[in-house]
């Protein structure tokens, strides 16, 4: 045998030493640099090895103190994503019709400069906030959408409304910030809507949560069917889509009933217990069991383990984010954490994340420079005025940026920027958006691959993958590490970093964007290290900072409790220095001050008159062993994990319909119906169905077609209802993301 | 025949279901379309509401006494005396797919030529197949959880593995096999 595995099974991937002997071996060349296959920002060390000018495969870096050499599926894939025959290859300007797909070629400078132009005129006539960028999820992009929005002049940071900041606006609102989960010293770890392990699978969350369980802590997943998370748990709360704050005001009526409370706690930290007491009696499990179907002993039984174990941490993840009654979810968790006494004290939920012993980056976001103007000027508010800006500046909800198109209310968005997010099967109200879109003025779309709507768009322009450029440096944790550019851009492509501060150099705005200097501006950001990036590219795996003399400490309340919000206002984020478990902004700007339960649009309990024509609850996933949200399903080793859309269906409820596994079903709701495959599946609610979002993209080395973005094709957001009144959050936005439905056989 | 084998461990409390293993064998093996030499399987256990799932992430577990060879007609496939790795000549294989059929495991794939193909444990020595001389091979390595080793093992150990591996499977659903 020619090739022995020396020491072999250190069961690791490589160094930069062995990545470098591999690749001299080879004849290939090795660049070390991170792994981009997953938003919103991946982080993961990888080695990637380009032969004859290609870019071949990846290895994890053993050097990454995020993922130790470990990389998931998604990394591995990236050069299928690189080489796709789907990738956008000029920059596109509409000649037709809408939706015609007739687009004529065009250089960059000129797709720049006719950007430029046009939102020159339109802030001259319309004011500049008439201009509104989509950034539904926070990426290392992100805060330079937010400064070229600034010196714009618009407000309209256009966020999702259903995912993170919602529980940063919750839970900062209730305990001053949103917690951390002490994974490693807990004894019980409550997974509540939240899937660890299909988003980031090889970061340290999941290592922390397998050696968790190794160490012998108990695990209950809360969501309506079984992942991979119940899989290495204890025990499953099977809960009905959307019912989180149901199930959390039971919990919370047990532990108020049963006295489970830390009571000197309470009494030092909390506001607002006494009408809590009140107000909680509402609520019994008995009534919970009617909402959520968990019976209402496992209410009692998860309500009482975590009260009494004194080392138990929830992670509470984004599928709560999802609900007319989010808000009250959030914080009725928050309450949980606090009178249970697991607040900042080992193995609970922490405040704060503590010391890192690096400096951070400088921001470019220009938080400081929002006025009530700007305020004033928000076409469609993400959180109510007086608490804008909130977490990096002020934003409007992406929905109500579309809507705003059609209502004309409180005046139209004129231009529309989506730099790598699709409206019509990203957001829910696929219909409504199609039609803004076709409406709006002017739509410029950028992005990697074809996207589903960028028919629409005035301006196409094709983005490098981050595997063909040289930034941005990314940093977390302890550790920074300069992006190396693995091949040259395969087109004429540049980056979304390149596009803003080339736009902001057209629009006259260069001495703001570091006149269009990539290096300059990195070379900013770095400024607290005493670094350049040239200097940093220097060290080829990063530099890791020492952690030494940062041990955290606990019972950080008096310093938590007081923290000044980031409203204009900087009215501090709990008034009363204590926790609101009755919340007087809240109810100073007209909400409930108390955490109440609000049904979804269409459920079970909410609309018993739809039931008898849509009886199953339908909700969906909205990340994948395979998949990032609605990106890479053209991506042939990833498709073969998932080639088709399926629906989660519990046997008896297919058999009753006469569906086996694998069957082409019809899936009906009051709002739009689809056409997907049963996956007959053991591990859900019966009355439940569920499907992964963000499915429109064919695969052609695969032989699969795009399918239709409204009725007839499997986007789930065809399906929810966008109605003002009853799909949003009050006070957060988060849209439904349930609805009522009925499953049916395809007969062809 | 040598004492000692090459054998895959699987550590099922430590696999999480990320099919990383999977896709890391694809990209460094550069392996055709709709063929997977190492497959992640999904296993339920119980029934609604006590219900969980696990999953076991197999490729050819390289038998002891390979029920692959015993049904191939042409010769097709050996097991090498040094190490214990099974081999596939392609030269020699018709494409008859008896090895699949016999194979407990459903390990043998078919790629675009129509011969068989299967996981060689990156140690076949074979031109153009990556060296793993410093590390284990991809799927090992990748591994975020450390769930699969691949180590020499007397051969006592090595059909404790099969044994385990055959009951790990035997529990995954029918369909997912096909
Ligand atoms: S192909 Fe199947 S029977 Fe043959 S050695 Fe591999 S696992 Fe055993
Ligand atoms: S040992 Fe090599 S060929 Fe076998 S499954 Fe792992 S990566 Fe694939
Ligand atoms: S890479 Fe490891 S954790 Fe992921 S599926 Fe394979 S064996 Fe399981």
């Amino acid at each position: 045998m020619t090739k022995q595995p020396g020491q072999a099974f250190k069961n690791c991937a490589l160094t930069f030493d062995e990545a470098r002997a591999m690749a001299r071996k080879n004849g290939e060349k090795v660049v070390p640099t991170f792994c981009a296959m997953c938003g919103p920002n991946p982080t993961c060390g990888v080695y990637a090895f380009v032969k004859n000018g290609r870019f071949t495969r990846v290895a994890g870096m053993m050097e990454s103190p995020i993922n130790k050499g470990g990389v998931c599926p998604k990394g591995h894939a990236a050069p299928q994503w690189v080489y796709s025959p789907d990738r956008l290859k000029k920059p596109l300007l509409r000649k037709g019709d809408k939706n015609e797909g007739l687009f004529q070629e065009i250089p960059w400078d000129e797709a720049i400069s006719i950007i430029a132009d046009r939102l020159q005129q339109q802030k001259k006539q319309y004011g500049p906030e008439s201009l509104a960028i989509l950034a539904p999820a926070h990426r290392s992009y992100s805060n330079l959408i937010r400064r070229f929005l600034v010196v714009h002049g618009s407000p309209n940071y256009g966020h999702s409304g259903i995912c993170y900041v919602q529980k940063e606006f919750a839970f900062t609102y209730t305990i001053g910030c949103q917690p951390r989960c002490d994974y490693k010293h807990a004894d019980l770890i409550i997974l509540w809507g939240r899937q660890p392990i299909y988003s980031g699978p090889a970061m340290g969350a999941v290592r922390s949560l397998v050696a968790a369980k190794q160490r012998g802590a108990k695990i209950v997943a809360i969501k309506p069917s079984v992942e991979p998370d119940v899989g290495v748990g204890d025990i499953w709360v099977p809960l009905r889509p959307g019912t989180d704050a149901a199930l959390a005001l039971s919990m919370l009526n047990v532990i108020v009933e049963e006295n489970l409370i830390d009571a000197q706690f309470v009494e030092t930290w909390c506001h607002g217990y006494q009408q809590l007491q009140e107000h909680i009696r509402k609520y019994p499990p008995e009534w919970g069991e009617q909402i959520t179907g968990v019976p209402a002993g496992q209410i009692r039984e998860i309500a009482r383990l975590y009260a009494t174990t004194k080392a138990a941490t929830i992670d509470l993840g984004n599928g709560v984010e999802h609900a007319p009654s989010s808000n009250d979810a959030i914080r009725s968790v928050a309450i949980l954490m606090a009178i249970t006494g697991h607040l900042d004290r080992p193995g609970g939920n922490l405040l704060g994340g503590g010391k890192s012993g690096m400096p951070r980056p400088k921001t470019v976001h220009l938080p400081g420079s929002y006025t009530q103007e700007m305020i004033d000027k928000l076409v469609g508010p993400e959180f109510p005025r007086n608490f804008q800006p909130f977490w990096g500046g002020t934003s409007s909800s992406y929905y109500r940026i579309l809507n705003s198109v059609l209502t004309e209310n409180p005046y139209p968005i004129r231009t529309i920027i989506s730099p790598g997010t699709q409206p019509t099967v990203s957001m829910r109200g696929s219909k409504r958006i199609v039609e803004a879109l076709k409406k709006v003025d002017f739509y410029v779309v950028l992005d990697v691959t074809r996207t589903a709507d960028m028919n629409y768009a005035d301006i196409i322009l094709p983005v490098s993958t981050p595997y063909e450029t040289d930034h941005p440096f990314e940093s977390k944790g302890n550790w920074i590490m300069a992006r190396n550019k693995v091949i040259e851009p395969l087109a004429d492509y540049k980056s979304i970093y390149e596009f803003f501060l080339d736009l902001g150099v057209q629009m006259g705005y260069g001495g703001d964007f570091w006149h269009g200097s990539i290096a300059d501006y990195q070379n900013y950001q770095l400024s607290p290290f005493d670094l350049t990036i040239e200097r940093l590219r220097k060290h080829p795996t990063g530099l890791t900072f020492k952690t030494e003399g940062t041990a955290r400490t606990y019972e950080n309340y008096s310093r938590v409790f007081q923290r000044r919000s980031a409203a204009l206002s900087r009215e501090p984020y709990l008034p009363q220095g204590k926790v609101a478990i009755y919340n007087t902004i809240f109810e100073r700007e007209g909400f409930n001050p108390l955490p109440e339960w609000r049904e979804p649009p269409e459920s079970i309990t909410g609309t018993p008159e739809l039931t008898k024509k849509y009886p199953l609850i339908l909700s969906d996933y909205h990340t994948s062993k395979a998949y990032s949200a609605a990106w890479q399903r053209n991506v042939p080793y990833l498709r073969e994990l998932q080639p088709f859309p399926m629906l989660h269906i519990h046997p008896e409820t297919a058999a009753v319909r006469g569906i086996k596994n694998n069957d082409w079903i019809i899936v009906e709701s009051p709002h739009g119906w689809m056409k997907v495959k049963a996956e007959l599946y053991p591990g859900i609610r019966p009355d439940t169905v569920m499907i992964l979002h963000g499915w429109w993209q064919g695969c052609r080395e695969l032989g699969f077609d795009d399918t239709p973005l409204l009725d007839g094709g499997a986007n789930v957001n065809n399906m929810y209802s966008v109605d003002g009144e009853k799909a949003f959050d009050p006070l957060i936005t988060a849209m439904s993301s349930q609805t009522l439905v009925e499953v049916r056989k395809y007969e062809c | 025949m040598s004492a000692e084998q090459w054998g895959f461990i699987f550590k099922q409390e430590n696999c999480i279901q990320c099919h990383g293993c999977e896709v890391a064998c694809k990209t460094w093996r550069g392996i055709d379309l709709g063929v997977s030499w190492r497959r992640v399987i999904n296993i339920w256990n119980g029934e609604y509401p006590h219900i969980t799932c696990s999953s076991t992430s197999i490729s050819c577990m390289h038998c002891s006494e390979p029920y692959c060879i015993d049904v191939c007609t042409t010769g097709a496939i050996s097991k090498r005396d040094t190490d214990g790795i099974v081999l596939v000549d392609t030269k020699q294989c018709v494409g008859c797919r008896a090895c699949y059929d016999a194979c407990p495991y459903k390990v043998p794939q078919f790629g675009l030529d129509g011969t068989m193909q299967k996981c060689d444990m990156c140690l076949s020595g074979k031109p153009g197949i990556p060296d793993f001389t410093q590390n284990a091979p991809p799927c090992v390595s990748t591994c975020p959880t450390k769930a699969l080793v691949l180590k020499k093992m007397p051969a006592s150990e090595k059909k404790e593995m099969e044994k385990a591996m055959k009951v790990f499977f035997n529990q995954s659903d029918e369909y997912q096999h096909v």
